[in-house]
């Protein structure tokens, strides 16, 4: 299966998509980093876990619909009529849909690796290496849960519906846009801007409220059963 | 190889019964042409036979076992081309059949692949990306995934439709060699494929069959029901089914199929394509 994958993330990796969206990520994520972060959120350093955060949640919103593409190479009307030639090999079904989804988590996560990349390489040109330690825990807090959910999620609507991948690509945005309770303030930027003032001291230690962790952890395992799934219907 | 398809049913979720108690022993090595008009259930067959559709009712075994639990079974021995397929655009056509033959869990993949691109002539557009391809050359790449490790069983539904006269042949004499040592089942609806290729005859319509056998035993049974007249001759008959017209300088020369050839009417001798249209004009009859 090592060769389906490298397959997979040659189609996923070697485009013009992946190519035009990795150079909007860091155009985008250069006007964040530099308008924004630079002036640290919540009276918070530039380089603090909380600015951090919201750079990554600000981006949220591109490396969903970044990974919702990846998808709809796997989900699209195209991909659906490939789908009755690979079905009629022997090769197990859980197992091939779970090289894909590999591919597709592996693809995301380049994306990520690239908007984590150039923000450091901003740190490091405004303030030094040493401030670059404590910033793994809100990257982790932000982006693993989330795009877990828009992968797993994604996948089984655009099994229903090819058209419905990108429907859901509007998700985010729509998030932002809302007023929404504290638990989901990751969505429209209240966690991270508004929680900081609320503990009380100037320039606090990064913490995040239960509510929120409870939250994460509920979009994690939803996107996880999401795209366990397949796997337990095949084996049911 | 032995396929044995028994009392199968099979109704669409629409309702749309597409085959009803079909019964038919398949052995190889054979090549069986399937033959059938538009909605007659051939595709639905293929598709039970590859188990992408499972049966309202009845079985298929291979080799004595039922197919639904020994799927995998019969996929590992299985090279098949359905009548509507896609293709990975942004590979070229040698790294598509060499991930077909990942799936397909081939050992020597890379000689796999050299083998079938040089079966179906495609040997100098195998570095060349599946995008830039004719229509007639994806349908080769098609051809090419189904032949690929050599399965003892192939299923090809429409396989030569856009592909050109010449290689049309080409792939009747492929078809043809692989019929000699495997079962090869090739749906069509184009006589000529099967003609001079196939040694067994499945017709289907209405979703049942209506002929199975060797195409001499169809081709007896349209003896004496088939004639060429003027066309002017025929003015009110209404039991004859034209099957071809011809403008001639005298006018225009029809041939048909009867039950009863009129008096006017030459008698001919039938070609497998008068004997199949002459089956389906009998089941038309009131």
């Amino acid at each position: 299966m090592r060769k389906i994958l490298i397959y997979e993330l040659k189609r996923l990796l070697w485009n013009r998509f992946f190519l035009g969206i990795l150079l909007v990520l860091l155009f985008a994520g250069w006007q964040v980093l530099s308008g924004v972060t630079l002036l640290g959120v919540a009276h918070t350093a530039p380089f603090s876990p909380w600015s951090f955060g919201d750079y990554l949640r600000r981006m949220l919103p591109l490396l969903w619909i970044g990974a919702l593409f990846f998808l709809t190479r796997f989900t699209s009307g195209g991909a659906q009529r490939v789908a009755v030639l690979t079905d009629a090999t022997p090769v197990p079904p859980r197992r091939y849909a779970g090289v894909r989804s590999a591919a597709a988590l592996l693809a995301t996560a380049l994306l990520c690796l690239a908007c984590l990349a150039e923000a450091l390489g901003f740190y490091a040109l405004y303030f030094g290496g040493e401030v670059l330690g404590g910033l793994w825990a809100p990257a982790l807090f932000v982006l693993l849960p989330v795009l877990v959910f828009a992968l797993g999620t994604a996948w089984r609507l655009g099994q229903k519906r090819p058209w419905l991948v990108f429907a859901w690509m509007a998700l985010p945005l729509l998030l932002s846009a809302l007023p929404l309770p504290a638990e989901l303030g990751l969505w429209n930027g209240t966690l991270f801007s508004e929680y900081p003032l609320r503990l009380g001291t100037l320039d606090p230690a990064f913490s995040l409220p239960g509510q929120a962790v409870a939250m994460q952890g509920a979009f994690l395992g939803a996107g996880l059963a999401a795209l366990a799934l397949p796997f337990w219907v095949a084996r049911r | 190889m032995e396929i044995d398809i028994q009392g199968v049913n099979m109704v669409y979720p629409n309702g749309r019964q597409a085959l009803k108690g079909l019964d038919l022993p398949l052995r190889s090595p054979s090549l069986v042409g399937l033959l059938g008009p538009n909605g007659a259930g051939k595709s639905t067959l293929m598709k039970l036979l590859v188990d992408a559709l499972r049966p309202t009712s009845g079985k298929i075994l291979v080799d004595g076992r039922p197919l639904a639990g020994n799927e995998r079974s019969l996929k590992s021995r299985l090279g098949y081309l359905p009548q509507d397929f896609g293709l990975f655009d942004e590979l070229t056509a040698a790294q598509f059949l060499d991930y077909m033959a990942a799936l397909k869990g081939l050992r020597n993949a890379k000689e796999a692949v050299q083998r079938a691109l040089r079966e179906v002539r495609l040997e100098e557009k195998a570095r060349a990306r599946i995008r830039t391809l004719s229509g007639g050359q994806r349908q080769r790449v098609g051809i090419a995934q189904a032949l690929l490790g050599d399965p003892p069983l192939l299923i090809f539904d429409e396989p030569t439709v856009g592909l050109d006269p010449e290689e049309r042949i080409h792939f009747r004499t492929l078809f043809s060699r692989a019929g000699q040592e495997r079962l090869v089942l090739l749906s069509t609806h184009i006589i000529e494929d099967v003609q001079s290729v196939c040694d067994q005859l499945v017709v289907l319509a209405g979703g049942q069959i209506r002929f199975a056998g060797e195409p001499a035993a169809l081709l007896r049974a349209a003896q004496g029901h088939v004639c060429s007249f003027w066309e002017r001759q025929a003015a009110g008959e209404r039991s004859l089914h034209v099957t071809a017209r011809v403008h001639t300088a005298e006018g225009v020369r029809c041939r048909a199929v009867a039950q009863a050839l009129p008096a006017f009417a030459r008698p001919e001798e039938p070609t497998l394509e008068d004997a199949y249209l002459y089956l389906l004009s009998q089941e038309e009859r009131p």
